[in-house]
């Protein structure tokens, strides 16, 4: 049994409290966090995706980081950004994909979704339960 | 699991943790400018000193890097003694003497009651205080473009030759991990300029901004199995385009349920 996070796009409605709810959830010294969630338009009619981190087997991020600081977190399943070893060299932000390692000019770091140690924030905001953390099995 | 006491205070610490990694635990105070997480310590600074002792020592101490330290089981340690405090000030007040128009060392000068060096000026000053960070960090990421060269006063850092590194890539890891940023570079345009090179950055080819520079992803797609068309694109693009994507595959997957 594993948890895993799951996005059902068609549920969506480009409300963007996830946004916001991630933004709050990262502040940090007083200031609001660059959100780790992007609802964007995905191309037709009122159909919303909300692009965030898909934790992929044998990511790209892990893959180009030159020091070692991504590394897996086995009692998540997150890719974690280990803040203190990063050199900000931007190799994951350009080598992502899918675009979800981001870099955070006001706190100055490079960050990608961490799903909140194993607590995600934006599915317990999400109306609609297009966001969703539950076990399934693997 | 070893115990070891912090100030009058039992603490609990993991064997063969440096000392400094415990200190920054327990949110102690402690100055340290040549210490990266991603680089092996080096002790090159001289600020995160402590002073160290054991019971069974007769009274016995020493003063130790706390960056170079491994901890040991009944350790006692003492992080802000006078004569720490008077150490410290001594290694600032020789840093203002090298570097004092810098306001990092200015800052952290000020906080231990030093404003004016002591000593004689040095002629020339400059902000570099030969902490190796720079070139630590550039040989643990594998391209050791940069390094120490002359000894004695002469020391300083420079890429080979003092002529433009061949084997730099122009990712700015150096630069933006310097503790007093004397490391120059510059954006203009599409051309990253440091150590006297130039790089062309990577333009996305839809809305022209740039990340990383073309040796860098060439770098990447080389020798770390990175496919040399996903720096075609920003993250922004790319989170548009997976947007689309995935927004296809539920349209499809809607339309194949009903």
């Amino acid at each position: 049994m594993k948890s895993r996070f799951i996005v059902t796009p068609i549920l969506c409605t480009g409300c963007r409290t996830c946004e916001l709810a991630c933004s709050f959830t990262h502040a940090k010294d007083g200031k609001v966090g660059r959100s780790r969630i992007y609802p964007l338009d995905g191309g037709f009619k009122d159909l919303y995706v909300p692009v965030v981190c898909l934790q992929c087997e044998d990511p790209a991020c892990v893959k180009s980081c030159l020091v070692d600081a991504i590394y897996f977190n086995e009692n998540t399943g997150a890719y974690e950004i280990n803040a203190e070893i990063c050199v900000r060299c931007m190799a994951c932000v350009a080598a992502c994909p899918f675009g979800c390692s981001l870099f955070d000019t006001q706190q100055n770091l490079v960050i990608k979704c961490d799903l909140c140690c194993g607590d995600p924030v934006c599915a317990h905001f999400c109306p609609t339960k297009a966001l969703t953390y539950k076990l399934i099995e693997v | 699991m070893i115990t070891v006491t912090i100030n009058g205070k039992l603490v609990r610490a993991k064997e063969g943790e440096m000392l400094l990694a415990v200190l920054r635990r327990e949110k102690i105070d402690i100055p340290a400018l040549c210490h990266h997480e991603a680089v092996e310590p080096y002790g090159a600074c001289r600020l995160c000193m402590v002073e160290i002792t054991k019971k069974e020592w007769d009274g016995w101490k020493n003063m130790v890097t706390s960056c170079l330290y491994p901890v040991a089981d009944g350790l006692i340690i003492q992080t802000h003694t006078t004569d720490l405090i008077e150490l410290r000030k001594t290694i600032l007040d020789l840093y203002l003497a090298r570097c004092p128009n810098t306001p990092e060392i200015q800052d952290l000068a000020a906080q231990y009651g030093v404003t004016q060096t002591s000593f004689e000026e040095v002629a020339e000053p400059n902000d570099c205080i030969l902490c190796g960070l720079c070139t630590r960090i550039c040989d643990r990421m594998g391209f050791g473009a940069i390094s120490a060269i002359n000894r004695g006063h002469g020391r300083e850092i420079a890429p080979p030759l003092k002529n433009a590194p061949p084997d730099c890539v122009g990712c700015l890891a150096c630069a933006l991990n310097c503790p007093t940023n004397y490391i120059k570079y510059s954006d203009i345009g599409h051309t990253r300029e440091i150590w006297g090179r130039k790089f062309e950055l990577l333009r996305d080819v839809r809305t022209g901004q740039s990340t990383i520079t073309r040796e860098f992803a060439e770098y990447l797609s080389k020798h770390r199995n990175i496919p040399q068309d996903y720096f075609e694109l920003n993250d922004e693009s790319h989170r548009k385009e997976t947007a689309l994507s995935l927004g296809k595959i539920a349209i499809w997957s809607r339309e194949e349920s009903q």
